[in-house]
């Protein structure tokens, strides 16, 4: 009866979730997000993920067998890591690129650093961020659904185009194979019920990269804008699925919050001031690095050794909460919302008043490129159109408003329209083209113009704008070395080419609106 | 949700087992063994010698100091050797065998009533340390030294602990569905002794018979609070009922004194009813035998010194088909292994638990690299860092693991190796720890002497 017992240290009971077991999740977490990349993007990128898992498990099999070690590819971190790698790709992307990135990432970040819980970056960004910079040209090529190659919203969003938070929300707009951020949130909100995630690193991540780009990104806190960022660009699966894996990231809550801060002010300080696409990537691996200082550091006391517990042993009375916050605090925290409630109160109360303003500013506009006119009427299709880029051959130009203006007696004296030029040398630019009934040009006005001083800047001198004065064509062509002789040509501004390229396009497209839309009636 | 010490974990309880099983009295027929040490302190002087004849209730092994405790016979016969036996523990001890005549004669007077309320504070507590009573939660520490700290006065809080957190254990469920009338009494009588202190009995609350029947005895008595606990291990450690019940942590270097409280499991409590009030000296004490690998788990009022295997045949044996693997003193956190069925009851041991499947091997297999996964972290009870304990460990940077990470803290509850995924020994690595950096210590210190 009494025959071998085992004998072992306690506990002899264990809990039933096993490494194998938990890897499952995270990869059942991803599945949603992949499902909604195969089906947007098609079958390329099943193709994608499948090389790229069965890559990173093949590799993990290989290396065990062939340096005799124990059989870690089934423990499911390989398949984690190869899944990963995938949606962090372009649909786009050739096949040898997932293949290679999954190679680096297990073989040398993962493997050659002694396997699972030894690795010191995320090797799936690592893998990523490998390929971005050997492959950087394809490795930044995102394929719309019909397979056209144009900019990724994040990449509209830094260079102020409006972009569609619907679409990026679902992951219907172009990027990554995992872009939905809806599905990204619910396999990433189930990971943190369940407690394989933690929250503190997820939701200061997002708590920091939203505060800084409130902060510094130069839109305040425009829900739009915020919202926009905050769904492009990785941002949720850098958060909830990279950000949070466990070898590269500390041990105590305070240093998981500290470290979910630096990814989130880092990565919304890249997108700012550095590459838009790539900020979380780079951001992870950065914070990545520090995780050995702070828990070095930062190690949290046991509870006998907090300092609430130290007064209790000693049988001192706490405090309730609020009152062991520092006055300081309290104050500053008051100061702030003060603060905070004043500036809106402000930005309401004036917002009418700078609208005004705006509104004065533009029919300024109208009224020196219309000058018979004494009042005006807007029509319509203008705003309809005002959303988009206007027509396909004006660069990125768009239509603000246009007007129909009236002489005293009630007839036509001409059309005044309002249109950016997102193209300019810095930035945008805004004119309006006033056009008598005719169909010739009047004259333009600028109501925005940052060009450069002393060289873009003359568009706005009369040497430049005047030449449109009186023309009656259908567009007109810039001539870059001057010397027109013909109708429409324009003599572009010395040096600045960019800016004169940029009010051509920008008045070709209201002579074509006015064409199309005013005249064609 | 009740109010709770952070962390802890919550493993399946397997109490339906024996949840049920009533309290039997269990009369062995064997050979009774009675190591001279098994409780905390000096180890008892052993005052009889071969062929002596004993009684039930004598006082075999006398207390050689204060910190020490009266072992006492549990049945009659004649002393067969004082010799070194195998105990639990697995260590060979210095134990009185007497060969049990089975008629169980008692001395005189045992089991007499007397009337409490003649005693005095000084009567109650020299009737209990001749009791030889100690904590029988399992440390073993003499009760008569835990009631008599430097200041009564400054306790608040007397803690009857009944949560029974281990896994399969039932035997004090049972206990407080039965005799609570007379723990109740108990818990008055150390009351007494203690001006401003207020009883609180804590029981986990998947005990909701053993509540209740506390409960109805409690009414009336003023002082007394029967308070229901979340059911959560550890929640019958000493520090994480102190935690629940006062809000108060406090380091392992300070004893529940230094906080105000007394703590005490409900079978020593009335084990003191037993004494004071009946003159009965601590030689019973209630057991669960339970398991996977036993036929028919039960609950029992044991002899001390009864044979773990005879028990294990008045539970019916193994079960049929099962393949015995483990065998555990106490339950699956905390107790530990014994190897061979031929050890004896002692004092402190409230549970053997029968093993037939062990996921400790099973883990032991399945053992992979450290995650980095927290949940170790998440489930501490003492706020500890397991993860990177086991890091410094690893490395033997012992002033990290003592000073930084404050690892001596550790009371080896087992709950951070209970829920790590990668199935690391950790608790295994901190015991060692442990002795280690006591051995360094006392070589240090020995080497100052010299």
């Amino acid at each position: 009866m009494n025959t071998a017992l085992n004998l072992s240290s306690g506990p002899h009971v264990r809990d039933r979730w096993t490494t194998r077991f938990i890897m499952h999740v995270v990869c059942l977490s991803l599945l949603p997000a992949a499902a909604v990349g195969v089906a947007v993007y098609g079958l390329r990128a099943l193709w994608i993920i499948l090389v790229s898992v069965i890559t990173a498990v093949g590799t993990e099999f290989l290396f065990d067998k062939l340096l005799h070690k124990p059989d870690t590819w089934k423990d499911g971190s390989a398949m984690v890591t190869g899944l990963m790698l995938a949606l962090t790709l372009s649909p786009a992307t050739p096949l040898y690129e997932p293949f290679l990135g999954s190679l680096f990432a297990i073989l040398v970040v993962k493997c050659c650093f002694g396997g699972l819980g030894k690795n010191f970056i995320n090797p799936a960004l690592a893998g990523r961020c490998f390929l971005l910079i050997s492959f950087s040209n394809s490795m930044t090529k995102y394929s719309l659904v019909d397979g056209v190659t144009t900019a990724t919203p994040v990449e509209e969003l830094a260079n102020g185009n409006p972009v569609n938070i619907t679409e990026m929300f679902l992951g219907l707009s172009n990027g990554v194979i995992g872009s939905s951020i809806l599905a990204l949130l619910a396999g990433g909100l189930v990971l943190w019920a369940l407690d394989i995630i933690h929250g503190q690193i997820c939701f200061s991540v997002i708590g920091a990269f939203t505060l800084f780009m409130a902060l510094f990104g130069g839109q305040g806190f425009d829900p739009h804008f915020l919202a926009a960022h905050l769904c492009g660009g990785g941002v949720i699966l850098g958060a909830f699925f990279m950000a949070t894996d466990y070898v590269t990231s500390p041990v105590t809550r305070l240093g998981q919050t500290v470290y979910g801060i630096l990814i989130g002010v880092l990565g919304a300080a890249f997108r700012i001031f550095g590459s838009a696409a790539d900020s979380f990537s780079y951001s992870i691996i950065i914070a990545n690095l520090f995780v050995p200082l702070i828990d070095t550091y930062i190690v949290s006391k046991p509870y006998a050794f907090r300092k609430k517990a130290i007064q209790l042993q000693s049988g001192e009375e706490t405090k309730p909460f609020f009152k062991r916050i520092p006055k300081p605090v309290i104050a500053l925290t008051a100061i702030a919302l003060l603060a905070g409630v004043a500036l809106s109160g402000v930005y309401s109360m004036t917002k009418e008043t700078i609208d005004d303003q705006n509104r004065k500013k533009a029919w300024a506009a109208y009224q020196a490129v219309v000058p018979q006119a004494v009042s005006f009427e807007e029509i319509p299709e203008a705003s309809e159109k005002s959303d988009d880029v206007y027509g396909s051959d004006f660069g990125r130009t768009y239509l603000n408003e246009a007007v129909v203006g009236k002489d005293a007696s009630g007839a036509t004296a001409g059309y005044a329209i309002s249109v950016t030029c997102a193209e300019a040398y810095d930035g945008n630019l805004t004119l309006s083209v006033g056009i008598s009934p005719d169909g010739a040009v009047n004259s333009i006005a600028f109501t925005e113009l940052h060009e450069t001083p002393g060289k873009g800047s003359l568009c706005d001198d009369p040497k430049f704008k005047d030449q449109f004065n009186g023309r009656s064509v259908s567009s007109f062509r810039l001539l870059k070395d001057g010397g027109s002789t013909k109708e429409d040509e324009i003599d572009g501004v010395s040096g600045a080419t960019i800016s004169s390229k940029a009010v051509i396009n920008a008045v070709n497209a209201a002579l074509d609106f006015y064409q199309n839309s005013i005249r064609g009636e | 949700m009740r109010k709770s010490f952070r962390g802890g974990v919550h493993p399946n309880d397997q109490k339906l087992l024996s949840k049920h099983a009533k309290l039997r009295r269990f009369d062995p027929k064997g050979e009774m063994v009675f190591p001279l040490a098994q409780h905390i302190g000096k180890p008892a002087k052993a005052v009889v010698k071969k062929n002596d004849s004993v009684l039930v209730g004598q006082v075999i092994g006398e207390a050689d100091g204060f910190v020490s405790a009266n072992i006492i016979s549990s049945c009659s016969g004649k002393v067969k050797a004082v010799e070194k036996r195998r105990i639990i523990s697995g260590a060979m001890a210095e134990c009185i065998v007497i060969e049990n005549d089975g008629l169980f004669t008692t001395i005189e007077n045992l089991g007499e009533s007397t009337d409490t309320d003649s005693l005095s504070n000084d009567d109650i507590l020299l009737k209990i340390q001749k009791a030889g009573i100690v904590g029988l939660g399992g440390a073993g520490f003499p009760t008569h030294v835990k009631l008599k700290p430097k200041d009564p006065a400054a306790i608040k809080y007397i803690l009857a602990n009944g949560a029974e957190c281990e896994p399969y254990l039932t035997c004090n469920d049972q206990l407080m569905q039965t005799e609570a009338p007379a723990i109740i009494a108990g818990l008055e009588l150390v009351l007494r002794l203690f001006p401003n202190a207020k009883g609180v009995v804590g029981i986990e609350d998947n005990k909701p018979e053993a509540i209740a029947a506390m409960k109805a005895a409690a009414t009336g008595h003023d002082k007394i609070e029967i308070r229901a606990l979340r059911t959560k291990y550890p929640q019958g450690g000493e520090h994480n009922l102190i935690q629940t019940v006062t809000g108060i942590d406090y380091p392992v270097a300070k004893l529940p004194a230094d906080v105000g409280c007394v703590v005490d499991n409900v079978g020593t409590i009335f084990a003191i009813e037993r004494a004071v009030a009946h003159n009965e000296p601590l030689f019973t004490h209630v057991l669960t035998v339970s398991g996977d690998a036993v036929k028919e788990p039960g609950n029992f009022i044991v002899r001390d010194g009864t044979c773990f295997e005879e028990l294990i045949e008045a539970c019916g044996g193994l079960k049929e088909g099962a393949v015995l693997k483990k065998v555990l003193s106490g339950g699956p956190m905390m107790g530990f292994a014994v190897g061979t069925l031929g050890v004896h009851v002692q004092k402190t041991t409230n549970g053997i638990t029968m093993l037939a499947e062990d996921p400790a091997e099973d883990a032991a297999r399945r053992m992979t690299a450290c995650l980095h996964c927290g949940r170790c972290t998440t489930v501490c009870p003492a706020g500890l860092l397991p993860q990177l304990m086991a890091e410094a460990a690893e490395e033997k940077n012992w002033e990290r693991y003592e000073k930084k990470l404050y690892g001596l803290e550790c009371v080896a509850c087992g709950s951070c190796t209970y829920i790590c995924p990668a199935k690391r020994p950790l608790t295994q690595t901190f015991k060692q720890a442990k002795a280690e950096i006591q051995a360094i210590k006392r070589t240090a210190a020995s080497g100052g002497a010299k």
